[in-house]
């Protein structure tokens, strides 16, 4: 069993969802905690499965799913009352204006018409289309429609998000705009976000926790802090003469690999002083000099090998 | 603007809610309001609002028609000669309800799917059943409007120049206008959202209702007519519904258009054959929705 938090918002056990012959979802152990959480795999791994499983739009096979204290198989609508939720695909009603969906979304949600129609303006602000708000959706870009299905997400202050794919479509520019919105509104506005994204890069940076998918299990679960631990070689990197460092470090006795003006060397004792001797011998200068720290990616690879 | 006159901008951020909130059963009010507003074109452009006023319109036009006529002419010359029942009043809004049923009531279902709403409804506190709910009641308002509004309409301005009925006998008289406008308005409603939940496309709706509603017609009239085929096989045809509506007002079919005889078809059978037009319309958009994932 993979644990994030100690109080979930999402707890899963033996979960299992079978379509005929295909297992998408195979026995899925996880919590997921406060915070902001990246449900991270390839296409196929099973995540939208698990969001339409967390919703109650798919009945599990096997197994026991808990959102929000509640199970999504006999009491859907109430989880979905909690949930805010933005999916995958950019179709919207063309012909309605951001505000006007929003706030239908907002009341669909239970929220009172006067109420809806402020709060609905109060997301489209807090997202960056206070001034777009009464353009007809069909109007606007990728990158806007993006950020009106966020607003109809968290309109009605959920306690819980689901973004799927939400950065699918943008430009680099907009995906940087957006992942800080997340960001903002994961630490900010108070609500837990369960973030669906195959870019491991965009988990890494918003993310307080992951959960790696990969062919409908939990491949690593935790908090980001703990699966990017420290690994055990210290990196240098220097100006020039790489080669020669690694040749002195090596004739100390030490474990060494070299890459371009990246010197890698297993810890051991005595490890900072011989670097510290051998690059004032050669008198290079050092550009970092700290422990190897793996990346998600890293952390992918290793547990997907 | 400066501090000095004592005016100051706060951000204030962001807002959590913690006002009254509706039960999640309240979502399907919400739906119908909305739907009910798309099917009428309301908050939209005026190309949206045409159809729908012209269904409307072609409803009430002749109740209007008839009313101005009573208002010149003594309501005991026309009465049987020019004045049509209420029965064969349903024969008159066939038009328009056929022409809300395949030009305006796909937009109910249709857009949903094809947009991307569908999604966005059933993560939220409703599931398929509500949903349909709400859809085919948005739908059905409008046609009640239809079949209900003009003879109750009828009612009233009969009743004012004195051709309308006893006051003992109207309020049986407004109870089978409600029941025979209920069963039409649902016919109507059944094969509109039968047929849209099959499609994402309006127009392919638009003809694929079109022809759901005359290609039946045809056939069985040609069958009936042409050789000894049971006149109950009109059950089948879009005629269950107006004789539906001659059965509860308990008058006699008169020749006022072509339609198969079904005169002698029992009326047991014929509110049989209407529920289950209607009851086919829901277990076909059910099928339908279930079929392409939507749970419940």
């Amino acid at each position: 069993m993979s644990e994030i938090a100690t109080t979930p918002v999402v707890s899963a056990r033996g979960v299992t969802k079978r379509y005929k012959s295909t297992v998408a979802v195979d026995g899925l152990d996880v919590d997921i905690g406060h915070g902001i959480t990246g449900l991270l795999g390839p296409n196929g791994a099973g995540k939208t499965t698990f969001i339409a499983l967390v919703l109650g739009l798919r009945l599990r096979d096997a197994g026991e799913l808990i959102v929000l204290g509640h199970d999504p198989a006999s009491s859907g609508i109430d989880v979905r009352a909690r949930v805010g939720y933005a999916p995958e695909h950019h179709n919207l009603p063309p012909d309605v204006h951001a505000a006007d969906l929003v706030r239908h979304l907002g009341e669909l949600h239970g929220l009172p018409a006067r109420a809806a129609i402020q709060r609905a303006n109060d997301a489209l602000w807090q997202v960056g289309l206070g001034e777009e708000r009464f353009r007809p959706i069909g109007t606007m870009s990728t990158g806007q429609r993006q950020r009106v299905k966020l607003a109809g997400a968290i309109v009605h202050d959920p306690e819980l998000v689901l973004l799927d794919e939400p950065t699918d479509g943008l430009d680099p520019l907009q995906r940087d705009d957006m992942l800080a919105l997340i960001r903002r509104v994961g630490s900010e506005f108070g609500m837990d976000i369960v973030i669906s994204s195959h870019h491991l890069e965009e988990a890494e940076r918003i993310c307080d926790a992951v959960v790696i998918l990969g062919g409908g299990s939990v491949v690593r679960a935790g908090r980001l802090s703990e699966l990017r631990r420290d690994s055990e070689r210290l990196i240098v990197v220097v100006d020039d003469r790489a080669p020669e460092l690694a040749a002195a470090l090596r004739g100390h006795g030490f474990d060494v690999a070299e890459h371009g003006e990246t010197v890698s060397i297993v810890w051991a004792d005595g490890v900072h002083d011989a670097v510290r001797d051998a690059v004032a011998d050669l008198g290079v200068g050092i550009r970092r000099l700290g422990p190897e720290r793996q990346t998600l990616e890293d952390v992918y690879m290793e547990a997907s090998a | 603007m400066s501090s000095e006159q004592g005016a100051r901008i706060f951000d204030v951020g962001y807002r959590s809610y913690d006002g009254p909130r509706s039960a999640p059963v309240w979502a399907l009010v919400t739906v119908w309001k909305h739907t009910l507003q798309r099917v009428l074109g309301l908050h939209r452009s005026f190309r949206h609002k045409v159809l729908p006023a012209i269904a409307v319109l072609i409803a009430f036009l002749p109740a209007v028609v008839f009313v101005g006529i009573t208002a010149f002419l003594p309501a005991s010359q026309i009465l049987n000669e020019i004045l049509p029942s209420y029965g064969e009043y349903v024969g008159e809004t066939t038009m328009a309800l056929a022409l809300f049923a395949s030009l305006v009531a796909p937009e109910a279902l249709c857009t949903d799917r094809r947009t991307g709403m569908l999604d966005l409804y059933l993560a939220g506190p409703l599931d398929v059943k509500r949903y349909l709910a709400a859809k085919w009641a948005a739908v059905a308002s409008v046609m009640l409007v239809m079949t209900i509004g003009p003879q109750l309409f009828l009612l009233v301005s009969y009743t004012i120049v004195s051709a309308g009925p006893s006051l003992g006998d109207a309020p049986l008289l407004i109870v089978r206008i409600v029941v025979s406008g209920v069963g039409v308005a649902l016919f109507y409603t059944a094969v509109a959202m039968g047929v849209s939940s099959l499609t994402t496309r309006r127009a392919v709706a638009a003809v694929a209702t079109v022809l759901v509603l005359l290609v039946p017609q045809i056939a069985v009239g040609v069958a009936v007519e042409s050789s000894d085929a049971p006149e109950e096989l009109t059950l089948l045809t879009p005629s269950v519904a107006t004789e539906f509506a001659f059965r509860v007002f308990g008058e006699a079919r008169g020749a006022l258009n072509d339609d198969p005889p079904i005169a002698d078809v029992p009326t047991g059978l014929v509110v049989a054959g209407l529920a289950g037009w209607i009851l086919l319309g829901g277990a076909v958009c059910l099928l339908s929705y279930r079929r392409q994932g939507a749970r419940r």
